[in-house]
């Protein structure tokens, strides 16, 4: 069963309950308790696609929680933490920010726990089962590329971490919603008139922030792993046309080691993993300044 | 059976996880998690050849709290490396106590142990030469703080932490195992006379095994917090125990020993425990007090991942023995001072240092 076919007050129940609502997000099982007006209607809107957990098992790798807190922050200015076992470092975010507060503590929660992974800090998107990473850092334009990609049928694995495991080199998919920031709502918007976004939340740490709902075609996919084919670093910069240059291998090992949050702490088996990834990938630097014809250039690099 | 006292069972023998429920096995994992305990489960499901069997939401968080005590191992291998070549030339040795002596020694029990920092022992006359040599390869203290440097240096057994300005591994260079405004004064020399180089590494050395265990003895009753790190204590004395127990002699070294440290009266309380929560084979020993009974036995284990929901009588029981760690730390009049200073400090910055005047 799916969080959409829960009706909008019954998501709300659930996550008032006890255990949460629990549901598959990738390879993780994930609940969340929450009892924050507003946030249900958002999140059933953005994960309408993904499988409740119940039909899965009853252990869960995530235990998370919105929590507002008792005393005078929960009505005056009122606050809500991100928590999971008991209190984190996420600073607190004003109650009606709860949907952005639940995705950078999603992230926050992976980033600290899931070390199963080496985890590449970057958009991931594939045909079929080939991958192509858009590591980047924060304002390359990764998040609009990967909308854009995924409004173009690419399958959206994250927009935010490259899962792979280092036994096997597969990249796990995680497909949720797609952060867009600023400036990039008004270009996806114009880029894709029937793309589905959550409400916009204005002066948050990042700006104004808005989430893309991730494709239902690649929720249904999320438990089909991928393969690295190519890494592809973008970079916006206004008005330029769109250009992609290869890189050397050596470059790419490099480019790849850097990005990934936990790589010293994966040690032999991350040197292993980025290893064969710089032998099987093919790496390009990208400048763009037009998602469509990025989209274009990257359609014509998998064709060819 | 209540989830902390099943914690302890999984912990003596891990197969036991895999006959659990998967509910009961994540309630296991989050309060394994919460005591940095998932390194050993996954060592010791992974010799019992049982990780296959588990649900995957279990096997991945093992495997990460493993991945996360491997790499701490590392760090604090290679900070004991990059020790031997700071002290190189000089008379300094690299005495090794606690996490990193274990590891250096390749203990069972420091398999997937999660590492925080590394310590070291040194006579109290070569600090200042421990010091300069330390800095001029690249460590820092620290704290800049002048009442902060002055609790160390005059009351503290240890200096200051440093740390290397390319490397987050904390360095705690002691020169005694107990604060030199404690009620108990372990003579250090005792210690180091002692010492023994690892096999094979001149230049790196252990305490004794008996000293080994007396100062987890001391670090058990005198430092621990036990809302976090009193149960990681208790089981390095159980595995060292383990380890060296059974080696001929070894209690009568262990008890002339602690007489000859004045620790029989905490060494006693340490076997006892060691016995009824983790059924460790020991020499014979007395009952502590009921009171001392009472609050450790109420204060060991973690009742609830969520630290906030451990039952008030836990909570309670930690706050008397924090109380007495204290007491046993600094005479009245000093601890009075101190904690006066130390709180006023916090209000001050409450108050003033947020609005920036």
């Amino acid at each position: 069963m799916k969080i959409g076919t829960l009706t909008p007050g019954e998501t709300a129940r659930r996550l008032k309950s006890r255990d949460g609502l629990a549901w598959r997000a990738g390879p993780f099982v994930v609940s969340l308790r929450a009892d924050v007006p507003a946030f249900p209607e958002q999140f059933h809107l953005l994960y309408g696609e993904h499988r409740l957990a119940e039909e899965i098992g009853k252990t869960n790798d995530f235990r998370l929680e919105l929590a507002r807190p008792w005393g005078l922050r929960r009505w005056w200015r009122p606050k809500v933490f991100f928590e999971m076992d008991g209190p984190t470092r996420m600073a607190p975010f004003p109650l009606d920010h709860a949907l952005p507060l639940f995705e950078w503590g999603f992230n926050y929660a992976i980033a600290t726990r899931a070390n199963q992974y080496l985890l590449l800090h970057a958009a991931v998107v594939a045909q079929g089962e080939r991958a192509l990473l858009l590591p980047g850092l924060p304002g390359s334009g990764k998040s609009t590329l990967c909308a854009a990609l995924v409004l173009r049928g690419w399958r959206l694995l994250s927009d935010e971490f490259g899962l792979l495991r280092p036994g096997s080199g597969e990249l796990a998919p995680l497909p949720g919603s797609i952060a867009l920031k600023n400036a990039s709502i008004a270009v996806i918007r114009a880029f894709d008139p029937a793309a589905v976004l959550g409400p916009e939340f204005p002066k948050t740490r990042k700006g104004t922030v808005a989430h893309l709902r991730p494709p239902p075609e690649s929720v249904q996919d999320q438990e089909r792993v991928a393969r690295p084919v190519w890494v592809v670093s973008p970079r916006f910069e206004a008005g330029a046309a769109a250009r992609l240059v290869p890189l050397p291998r050596d470059h790419g090992f490099l480019r790849l080691a850097h990005n990934a949050f936990n790589y010293e702490l994966q040690g032999e088996r991350g040197f292993r993993a980025v290893t064969r990834m710089t032998r099987e990938c093919r790496f390009f630097d990208l400048t763009f300044g037009d998602p469509g014809e990025a989209v274009a250039l990257l359609d014509e690099m998998a064709a060819s | 059976m209540t989830g902390a006292a099943t914690l302890l069972v999984v912990l003596r023998q891990p197969e036991r996880l895999a006959l659990l429920s998967p509910p009961e096995q994540e309630f296991l994992l989050r309060l394994a998690r919460r005591v940095g305990m998932l390194g050993p489960l996954h060592h010791g499901l992974e010799r019992a050849g049982l990780l296959a069997t588990l649900p995957a939401p279990i096997r991945d968080g093992l495997e990460g709290g493993r991945v996360v005590a491997d790499s701490r191992e590392r760090s604090i291998l290679w900070e004991v490396d990059r020790l031997e070549r700071a002290f190189f030339g000089t008379r300094l040795p690299v005495i090794l106590l606690k996490g990193a002596a274990y590891a250096a020694l390749g203990l069972p029990l420091a398999r997937g142990r999660l590492m925080a920092d590394i310590d070291i022992l040194l006579p109290r006359a070569d600090l200042p030469l421990a010091e300069r040599e330390l800095r001029k390869h690249g460590w820092l203290t620290a704290t800049t703080d002048p009442y902060d440097q002055h609790y160390y240096r005059e009351w503290m057994h240890e200096l200051p932490p440093m740390r290397h300005c390319h490397r987050p591994t904390e360095l705690d260079i002691h020169h005694a195992i107990l604060p030199r405004t404690g009620r108990l004064q372990p003579d250090s020399a005792l210690l180091l006379q002692e010492a023994i180089p690892l096999p094979g590494r001149p230049e790196v050395w252990t305490l004794a095994p008996v000293d080994m265990v007396l100062h987890a003895v001391v670090q058990l009753f005198h430092d621990s917090d036990f809302g976090a790190n009193a149960l990681r204590d208790l089981l390095d004395l159980d595995g060292l125990l383990r380890h060296y127990g059974p080696t001929p002699g070894f209690g009568d070294r262990l008890w002339a020993r602690s007489r000859a440290l004045h620790l029989t009266a905490p060494l006693h309380a340490a076997l006892y425990f060691l016995q009824r929560f983790c059924q460790t084979p020991v020499p014979e020993h007395a009952r502590p007090g009921w009171l001392m009974r009472g609050l450790i036995t109420l204060a060991m284990l973690p009742d609830h991942p969520d630290p906030r929901r451990d039952g008030m009588p836990v909570r309670l029981a930690r706050w008397c023995l924090y109380v007495r760690s204290h007491w046993l730390r600094m005479p009245p009049g000093l601890l009075l001072t101190h904690l006066t200073r130390k709180g006023l400090r916090r209000w001050r910055q409450h108050v003033w240092h947020r609005r920036g005047v």
